[in-house]
């Protein structure tokens, strides 16, 4: 059975722009908020945000259900699209990753879709949970968008360590979003 | 490295952290299709959407949207034809190259895309292009037309290639099959010093093997066509040389470019 989601997609796919609108306000409040917590300027979030959207729904029929959810397809894309501008409007060494945005908090929170609220309360806020070391190396690498090597330059930490944070913390993640109800 | 090893760095690589060499590595093996390898990326970032999927949902500005649904209105449809769709993405990466736009495929993106493969940057600099000059590109596709008879063959897949040293600016691509040989797209190469020639090399079981000789135009970009190898190992790696003019057997030149 595929997900509400997946079924917009399809219909992208098969050119029904009719399903552009629905899929757009279900996942654009979802999209946002990550691609706001990398780039911090609003109207660089924005321009992101339509460069993702656009690209799937260019690339609608590209997508497989059998290699991950609307979700991840979308969100892995939109992290990367992020990073990209996040990188062509600063130099390296100058993009640092704020724990809480205020770009984010002076925007409008959008209504749960209920179906989707449940799970949330375990995995809200797993991240914040996490030791504070894995927490900081995986903020660097997944919103900040630094690479392995500059965080230990960074933190000033052998590479080994950090890739052992990095692999605790997400294992420590995948745990708690697997052990949902 | 061993299978173990190339593992544990899919944490690693999933939250875009993986860098030099072991970046290539990894990628390579993904690339070679390790199942095991790409289940576990495929995990993490279903694990690292989930974090994004249970944060508060914020509404875009809602200009975002009009502009979306006003450029949806804009452009006829995508086509449901598979044929279309492929020849649709090699517009784009006809497109890429033309614009020399900045390539970086993220490989767990290019899965997404059902192996299509590397994916082009849609830059605000090529968007604008592509609206602009739609004629251009079709005749481009026609320079190509190969491409899209390439890309229908599943076995086909295409390699991302990036400029080292003094070249580090230039981007590549090689649609490679196995069987059939393939094609190499080049962008922002600078032009061969007098006397000299840039080479191809394809790299199977640790061998280089010469691939042609080519020269970019004026704006720095280059189509070579590459023949299949007449038998071997499955090709690892591509290469780009400067040699000297007329090509020589086996690399003695500098590294331009390199698939990862």
């Amino acid at each position: 059975m595929a997900s509400p989601g997946a079924e917009l997609i399809q219909r992208m796919a098969d050119g029904d722009r009719g399903a552009f609108a629905p899929f757009y306000d279900r996942f654009a409040p979802l999209v946002y908020p990550l691609v706001l917590r990398i780039v911090r300027d609003p109207g660089d979030a924005a321009d992101v945000l339509q460069e993702v959207f656009w690209e799937a729904w260019q690339l609608a029929g590209a997508y497989d259900t059998a290699r991950g959810s609307p979700e991840a397809w979308l969100l892995t894309r939109a992290r990367s699209r992020a990073i990209d501008r996040v990188r062509s409007v600063r130099r390296r060494g100058e993009i640092f990753v704020a724990p809480l945005d205020e770009a984010l908090a002076a925007t409008d929170p959008a209504p749960d879709v209920a179906e989707q609220a449940e799970d949330r309360g375990v995995v809200r806020g797993a991240l914040a949970r996490l030791p504070a070391e894995q927490r900081e190396v995986i903020e660097l690498a997944y919103y900040g968008g630094l690479t392995q090597t500059e965080i230990a330059e960074r933190l000033e930490q052998p590479l080994g360590t950090v890739k052992t944070r990095i692999r605790l913390g997400l294992e420590r993640l995948r745990e708690v979003v697997q052990r949902k109800p | 490295m061993m299978h173990e090893e190339l593992e544990s760095l899919a944490t690693i690589y999933a939250v875009g952290a993986l860098d030099g060499v072991a970046l290539a590595e990894f990628e390579a093996h993904l690339a070679a299709g390790c199942a095991r390898c790409e289940a576990a990326v495929r995990d993490h970032a279903e694990t690292l959407a989930a974090l994004a999927v249970a944060d508060v949902r914020r509404i875009p500005p809602p200009e975002t949207r009009a502009l979306l649904l006003r450029r949806l209105e804009a452009t006829a449809p995508p086509r449901a034809d598979t044929r279309r769709a492929w020849l649709r993405w090699a517009v784009a990466t006809a497109v890429a190259m033309i614009a020399a736009a900045a390539v970086t495929g993220m490989y767990v993106a290019a899965r997404y895309e059902a192996g299509v493969g590397h994916m082009a940057r849609d830059t605000a600099a090529m968007r604008e292009r592509l609206r602009a000059s739609e004629a251009m590109l079709h005749e481009q596709v026609a320079r190509y037309a190969g491409i899209a008879e390439l890309l229908r063959d599943p076995a086909t897949r295409v390699v991302g290639l990036h400029g080292l040293g003094a070249s580090s600016g230039a981007i590549g691509r090689v649609v490679w099959n196995q069987g059939t040989g393939g094609l190499v797209f080049v962008g922002n190469l600078p032009a061969a010093p007098p006397g000299k020639t840039y080479e191809m090399w394809t790299i199977a079981g640790g061998t280089p093997r010469p691939a042609g000789t080519f020269d970019v135009d004026a704006t720095g970009t280059a189509a070579h066509r590459v023949a299949a190898p007449a038998g071997g190992p499955p090709v690892e790696v591509f290469a780009v040389t400067l040699e000297p003019a007329g090509g020589v057997p086996a690399p003695s030149g500098p590294m331009v470019l390199a698939s990862n």
